[in-house]
């Protein structure tokens, strides 16, 4: 009860008009600035800290928060509807949120996105509040051989992700990763696959990557005539989701809560994954699964819920550990240093009510989310009646932009056309697109993870078969891999329109 | 494999596949000589070279697979629907342009002609109407990026443009 | 200090001389406009989110941007032991807005070893100051079974490279540091390189993944206050402030020093009206009260000094480590 009682008390000092409409504020011009191309949550936070530095420890937080709420529900707006997104955690939800666009649903889209979130977000936060700490040390057992099979399992997942066939999808998951390892060796520091280039060394970077492989191939192959009809601005009655699409959002909530937030206790996890794994978990689980890729709501629903549940879950390494787990995080741990407050258990210590202050701000910030976004909803799908010719000139001026952002140099701009021409001729070849990247995501945490482990075993391999996170973790990703190869030849979903049955 | 059955020709494997296939191998190959040079196992486990040796093995072997499955007919890729070449050429062309411009003509004049080639001479909108979106999407867009939220875009490096501040 | 005042008087002539002549063209080249309105200066950070590089960048960040008058954005580059955030830096164009968070000896160290094929050298940097100097600690679990340092030291004599611990990256300050420890006392520990940074290295050891956590002072000041970490030892001639108790390696009779010292830096080229600006901007906000005060809660104990110091300071970093350099290489 005495957690209630605090968490009341937080909600008490959060809950005043001047906290309320700075966090109304920073939601608003957080969701305008994520639709923005090129600027995803970290920069968003980053620019508009200035607003906030003036206000007391609460208001400046709360206000921080609603900002990094709204930025992150804007990169979802610019994927569902413009097949743009705008960083890497709403990325995989361009896969079913432009294809419900493309059938008239981009409202319905947006608004179980709206709900994910919140869901998602408050979930994670009640975690927090009730069991902080133990789940705290629950994210500390993932050691780096943990830590490897987690990602051996995300990478699994790839055979849920395979289209017609396996070795396509393969195929797709070596080249992501083949991507990930251009650039500076992360644990050794040689140059690998880098042309000689050094814009390369850093690496590829991922935005221009994705925006280039989906965005722009999507326009490359856009033939005159199809999409006329199909994309279309929705009426207001169909911004809404009918019963239906509540009812087979509600398993994909769940599972998108459990992945994030289980993955955003672990120091090292990226939002991202997260979008991902949950994405992958719906084409393994969803009883769905085949309309998957075409405009299913699950698709939206599982990763909007898992990236928020991993932001808000992500908050107990902060709290307990004193370890942002997230750039975000980090971001916001520097808006706590600039109060004069470290995160860490000892803020619960020594300053208890902005702590508690600061928890019931999140769940502020969620609803705020929430009433906000959902009457927008409408405004935003206006978009779509501009007509389409015109907007693919925008969409594509966009898309420059936000590449050329991300390192201010034209560089990126010219990658992000190669990854178009790219995603052209793998769209042409039938390879699937989301298993390159889920591996481009996972690829250079799985080798940090591999080596770091066989440094503590000074090069023994048997250090995952030892410990029995490790081998359950493994286990689980055999059972994802060997259940399809069952029927390697005949996938079930295909068998109708197989000519040789 | 003489007899084509009406549904599909299994036998024949496209040639846009074919090339796919051989692009792949040749990226795998390519990948495996440069991977040994890197250093494949040091006395702590794998070197920089071990991920890229096994992935370069792996998109070979793949290729490889995809080759022989598709010349059976399993899990072939259907023909793809063709995609409209002029719009390929004009949009990757122009992108390329564009991207390569930037740098000396700056975003407000080159966003300005790309917005307007693909209004205007692409997708016939008004002539009022093209200017309107361009202006906004160039100078619009410039200024609400440096000034209102401090990011900068690239300015004009050749000297008429520069000078009027473009 | 002469040398300081003779730079700022060649500054200011070169800044006279230039409006005098007041073409547009030349101004925006030799940068006396610098920041210019609506263009933000990027502080890249070579280690990830959390650790003490980052949250110093972090407090520095607003009296930077107070003092340059735009915005300054901290950009975390993690990897392969700071080389990738590094190369970032020194391949950025001199123009003020790309600056750095420079930490040895991972900084000084990079280019010396020709394995690690760094695309950079000490002379491609231009340091602006120094901000601290973390000295090295090696801490253990409270319930450890090595309750002081000879304990430590002894097992890892008796059973060489089976005792974990943590480093921040091959050839990074701890690594030099366990090799130090062994070339002093015999006693081998295994490193483990968390190339990523300090947070990972340290989110490790709490989880008890990594026996013996080698890190900074910074790094263990809230794990001691927490009760999380023991520590036994601090490697440096004095006792560290913030962890009153420790003895030193000195004390315990080993003749070991070795720290971490953490500056900021431009890629080299800058034009001199940009790296005067740059400089006093760092001075004041390194040497703001509050920053001190709130670094001195984390343990950072603030030890200035300006760009020219820095780059002596640097140069004879890189003599050193030269001398210890064959005892972190690759074999």
């Amino acid at each position: 009860m005495d957690v209630l009682n605090e968490l009341l008390g937080g909600f008490a000092s959060a809950l005043t008009w001047q906290n309320l409409l700075f966090a109304f504020v920073g939601c608003l011009l957080g969701t305008v600035i994520g639709v923005l191309p090129g600027i995803g949550p970290v920069a968003g936070v980053a620019l508009l800290i200035p607003l906030t530095l003036n206000l007391d420890a609460a208001g400046s937080i709360i206000m921080l928060c609603a900002i990094f709420y709204g930025t992150t529900y804007g990169g979802t707006i610019t994927s569902v509807l413009l097949n743009t997104p705008g960083e890497a955690a709403s990325a995989i939800t361009i896969l079913d949120g432009y294809a419900m666009t493309k059938l008239g649903r981009a409202g319905v889209a947006l608004t179980i996105a709206a709900a994910g979130s919140f869901i998602g977000g408050s979930l994670a936060t009640a975690g927090l509040v009730l069991a902080a700490k133990p789940l705290g040390s629950l994210g500390l057992m993932i050691g780096p051989p943990e830590f490897f099979a987690l990602v051996v399992v995300g990478i699994s997942l790839l055979v849920a992700l395979a289209g017609r066939s396996m070795v396509r999808a393969l195929i797709s998951g070596a080249l992501g990763l083949l991507i990930s390892m251009v650039g500076i060796d992360p644990v050794a520091g040689a140059p690998r696959f880098t042309f000689g280039m050094e814009r390369l060394l850093d690496g590829v970077s991922f935005v221009a990557v994705i925006v280039g492989l989906f965005g722009l191939s999507e326009i490359l192959s856009h033939r005159p005539g199809k999409d006329k009809v199909t994309v279309q601005a929705p009426g207001m009655r169909s911004l809404l989701p009918t019963r239906t699409d509540w009812r087979r959002s509600t398993p994909a909530f769940a599972r998108g809560t459990g992945i994030g937030f289980g993955l955003g206790l672990i120091p090292g996890m990226t939002g991202s994954v997260s979008s991902l794994l949950s994405y992958g978990a719906e084409k393994k689980f969803s009883r769905h699964r085949n309309e998957l890729g075409h405009g299913a709501i699950e698709g939206v629903a599982g990763p909007e819920t898992a990236n928020n549940a991993h932001a808000n879950g992500a908050l107990i390494p902060l709290f307990t550990l004193g370890i942002p787990a997230s750039p975000t995080i980090a971001v916001l741990m520097g808006a706590f240093l600039q109060q004069g407050l470290t995160p860490g258990p000892t803020l619960f210590a020594e300053h208890a009510e902005i702590a508690w202050t600061i928890i019931a701000s999140l769940f502020i910030g969620n609803i705020l989310l929430l009433v906000l976004n959902v009457p927008l909803v409408g405004l935003w799908t206006s978009i779509l009646k501009v007509p389409y010719p015109v907007l693919t000139g925008l969409i594509l001026m966009f898309m420059v932009v936000g590449a050329y952002t991300i390192n201010f140099s034209v560089f990126d701009v010219f990658v992000m056309i190669l990854f178009g021409v790219i995603g052209l001729a793998l769209r042409h070849l039938d390879i699937p697109l989301a298993p390159l990247v889920l591996t481009l995501v996972l690829g250079p945490l799985m080798e940090r993870s591999l080596r770091e482990s066989l440094d503590i075993s000074r090069g023994d391999l048997t250090i995952f078969l030892e410990r029995p996170v490790t081998v359950v973790l493994l286990l689980v990703a055999l059972a994802i891999v060997c259940s399809p190869l069952l029927k390697l030849r005949k996938p079930a979903a295909l068998a109708a329109e197989d000519p040789e049955t | 494999m003489t007899s084509v059955t009406e549904e599909k020709p299994v036998a024949k494997v496209r040639r846009s596949v074919l090339a796919g296939q051989a692009v792949l191998t040749a990226v795998g190959a390519y990948v495996l000589a440069e991977s040994a040079g890197l250093g494949l196992w040091n006395d702590l486990g794998p070197g920089p070279g071990f991920f890229p040796c096994i992935l370069g093995a792996a998109l070979v072997l793949l290729s490889a697979a995809w080759f022989f499955q598709e010349r059976a007919g399993v899990q072939a890729a259907p023909a793809a629907e063709a995609s409209d070449r002029s719009q390929v050429r004009a949009v990757v062309l122009s992108l390329l342009v564009l991207a390569a411009a930037l740098p000396f003509i700056g975003f407000q004049t080159g966003v300005f002609l790309f917005l307007m080639y693909h209004l205007r001479l692409r997708a016939r909108t008004s002539w009022i109407k093209s200017l309107v979106i361009a202006l906004c999407g160039s100078v619009g867009v410039y200024y609400l990026f440096t000034l209102g939220l401090n990011v900068s875009l690239p300015e004009a490096g050749l000297v008429p443009l520069s000078l009027i501040g473009l | 200090m002469k040398r300081i005042l003779a730079a700022t008087s060649v500054a200011a002539l070169t800044l006279a001389a230039t409006t005098g002549c007041g073409a547009a063209g030349t101004a925006s080249s030799s940068g006396e406009d610098f920041p210019r309105q609506g263009k933000s200066v990027e502080l890249i950070v070579a280690f990830a989110p959390g650790g003490a590089v980052d949250t110093a960048a972090r407090l520095v960040q607003p009296v930077l941007e107070r003092e340059l008058g735009t915005n300054v954005e901290v950009v975390n580059k993690p990897g392969a032991g700071g080389q990738i955030g590094y190369t970032a830096l020194t391949s950025a164009k001199p123009d003020g807005y790309t600056i750095g968070a420079t930490g040895s000896p991972s900084v000084v160290v990079t280019p010396l070893d020709p394995a690690r094929g760094a695309k950079f050298t000490r002379e491609d940097f231009q340091p602006l100051g120094r901000q601290v100097i973390d000295p090295a600690v090696v801490a253990v679990q409270p319930d450890s079974p090595y309750q002081n340092l000879d304990e430590l030291l002894q097992a890892a004599k008796d059973k060489p490279d089976t005792i974990t611990a943590t480093t921040t990256g091959q050839q990074g300050g701890e690594h030099f540091a366990i090799a130090q420890i062994k070339e002093a006392t015999g006693a081998a520990l295994s490193p483990v390189h968390f190339s990523e940074g300090a947070s990972q290295a340290t989110t490790a050891f709490l989880g008890r993944h990594v026996e013996v956590l080698v890190a900074n002072v910074s790094d263990v000041t809230d794990l001691v206050k927490q009760g999380k970490a023991k520590v036994l030892g601090v490697m440096d001639s004095e006792r560290a402030e913030a962890l009153p108790e420790v003895p030193t390696f000195a004390e315990s009779g080993h003749d070991i020093v070795a720290a971490t010292a953490r500056g900021y830096s431009a890629p080299a080229g800058l034009p001199e009206p940009v790296a005067q600006k740059l400089e006093a901007a760092l001075k004041t906000a390194i040497e703001d009260p509050e920053v001190v005060a709130k670094m001195d809660d984390l343990g950072l104990a603030t030890s200035y000094q300006s760009a020219a110091d820095y780059k002596k300071f640097w140069a004879q970093q890189e003599a050193d480590y030269k001398t210890v350099l064959p005892l972190v290489q690759a074999k």
